[in-house]
Order: structure tokens, then C-alpha cells, then sequence
């Protein structure tokens, strides 16, 4: 189908439709340039803010998660002075049997 | 009178963009302005703002500044963000009802009736409503369809152009013109014969 042609309905009617131009301005309107910029640095700032917030929280969590790790298992952790070599020879069947 | 104008920097002055400059990211939008306003304007959806879109695709634009290799001109890359935010937004539109003989202006159904009868040329001072026209009858294609007819038959663009433009293959491009022809072909049959019944 070749347009150039006008043999169309369609090819007739666009041709006709070609001759209207578009006299609107078209400069950016007043406002319009500086409200875009500030907008898209003011996103890229948001996105990276963001990643910093989720960092420092983050960061935070595994912290106190350390803390409390550390103080459930402080007992164990720490040599208990209470706790005699006797009584640990007591619970050990091989040492028992090494003393009889 | 000469325009003494020095040429836009745009290498210079996407590099200052990229590195926070708000005026350079300022003098950016008033270049590619004219560029975009006049795609947002060929391809604007029904209810849509051309400010609003023309915000959208220059957001989209800074945001993906990154991706930006210098593989096609930076207005091409710009122009074809343009064209893809006016698609998404076209296929985001409700689809609209059928179109009626009834629904046309005096002059809309004058020029419709003559272009379908004679073979002549529209004459000059129906150019208005001829556009008027065109408008309605390819708001009843696909988006796809729609941008191509419009590309092609209106902007007068070669096949190469549009798959710049667009990203689509040549084949694809030559299937959606003449998938949309064939329909708007069809749809002035249904017209002529809503007319005469």
C-alpha cells in the first residue's frame, strides 16, 4: 500500500491531516526546568539515603544481637570457679575407671 | 539578525549532571524540551497532562543517566525513553468506545464522507478537521499500532527511523503498519455502511 499514491481513504485523509502544523510554543514553561531538576537530584539523594538508613539499622540489629548472644551464653562462657576438677573426674566414666 | 548563541555543551554538560550540578540538570531539561514536547504531543494519551508526562520522561531520564553508553546520539536515547513512557501510558488507557458517524462534528463527517467517496485531495481548508479526524480513528488502534501509523503516515518517517526511535525490528514495524492500515480500512467500510443504513 502506497501512500504516496492517495488511493486510499486513509492516504487521502492523513495527507489532508499533514497540512495542519503545530504553531504551540515550545519552550519549557517558567518554573518547569528548575522543578524537574531539583526533583530527579532530590531522588537520586532519597535512593542513596535510603540505602544508608537500611545500613545503620541494620548495623544496629546485628550489634545487639551480638550483645544478647553474648550475655544468653555468658554463663558458659566463663570459667566457672565453682566447678572442681573432682567433680569433672566424677562425670568422666573413662577417668573413674583410670583411678580404680 | 545572527543568533549568537554558543552551541549547547551537552557532553560538557551531562558530566556536571553527573555529578549533582542542579543547574546543569536545569539546562539540560530547557535543551531537550522542545525534543520531548513534541513527542508527548504527537502521542498523547486522553487525560494525560503533556506537562505531567513530559516530567515523567525527564525523570526517567535522570534516573537512568547511568545506563547511558554514547552507543546512539543523547537525544535519540531521550527521544526513545519519550516515545516508550507515551506507550505505556497508551496502553494504560482504557479502551474507548466504538467509534459512531454520530459522534463526528459537521465538519468531521463532511470530510469523512468525501475522502470516502471521491478521490480527489481533502481541500486545504478542511485540513483542521481532517486532523481532527485522524486523531479520533487511530485512538481506535493499539497502542503499537497507533504509534506506527502516526510515525509513518503522519511524521512521514522511514522504517529505519522508527525502529531507531523505537527499538523494534524493521519486520515487526512493516507487520504493525500494515495490520493498522487494513483495520482502519476496515473501519471506514463499517462507517460508510452505518451511513448509508
Amino acid at each position: 500500500m502506497n501512500l504516496n499514491e492517495r488511493t486510499t481513504p486513509w492516504s487521502r485523509l492523513a495527507a489532508a491531516a499533514r497540512l495542519v502544523t503545530d504553531d504551540r510554543d515550545t519552550a519549557a514553561p517558567y518554573g518547569f526546568a528548575t522543578r524537574v531538576a531539583a526533583l530527579a537530584l532530590a531522588q537520586e539523594r532519597k535512593v542513596v539515603s535510603l540505602f544508608e538508613r537500611f545500613a545503620f539499622r541494620a548495623l544496629g540489629a546485628a550489634f545487639l544481637m551480638a550483645v544478647l548472644s553474648v550475655a544468653a551464653n555468658y554463663s558458659v562462657l566463663s570459667p566457672s570457679p565453682a566447678l572442681a576438677e573432682d567433680e569433672l573426674i566424677e562425670d568422666d566414666a573413662v577417668a573413674v575407671l583410670l583411678d580404680a | 539578525m545572527p543568533d549568537d548563541d554558543p552551541p549547547f555543551d551537552l557532553a560538557g554538560c551531562l558530566d556536571r549532571v553527573r555529578r549533582q550540578d542542579q543547574m546543569a540538570a536545569r539546562e539540560l531539561v530547557e535543551h531537550l524540551y522542545p525534543l520531548v514536547i513534541r513527542i508527548v504531543r504527537s502521542h498523547l494519551p486522553r487525560r494525560v497532562a503533556e506537562e505531567d508526562l513530559a516530567q515523567e520522561i525527564f525523570l526517567k531520564m535522570f534516573t537512568r543517566l547511568a545506563q547511558f553508553q554514547g552507543a546512539v546520539p543523547f537525544p535519540h536515547w531521550v527521544s526513545r525513553i519519550a516515545v516508550t513512557t507515551c506507550i505505556d501510558h497508551l496502553r494504560a488507557q482504557k479502551r474507548r468506545p466504538e467509534f459512531r458517524w454520530a459522534d463526528l462534528s459537521e465538519s468531521e463527517a463532511e470530510v469523512l464522507d468525501n475522502v470516502m467517496t471521491n478521490q480527489n485531495d481533502v481541500p486545504a481548508n478542511d485540513a483542521m478537521a481532517s486532523h481532527e479526524l485522524v486523531h479520533k480513528l487511530l485512538n481506535q488502534l493499539k497502542p503499537d499500532d497507533q504509534l506506527v501509523v502516526r510515525l509513518l503516515d503522519l511524521e512521514q518517517k522511514t522504517i529505519a527511523e522508527i525502529a531507531q526511535i523505537t527499538g523494534w525490528n524493521q519486520s515487526l514495524i512493516k507487520v504493525r503498519a500494515f495490520r493498522a492500515r487494513r483495520k482502519l480500512q476496515k473501519l471506514f467500510q463499517e462507517l460508510q455502511k452505518t451511513e448509508r443504513s
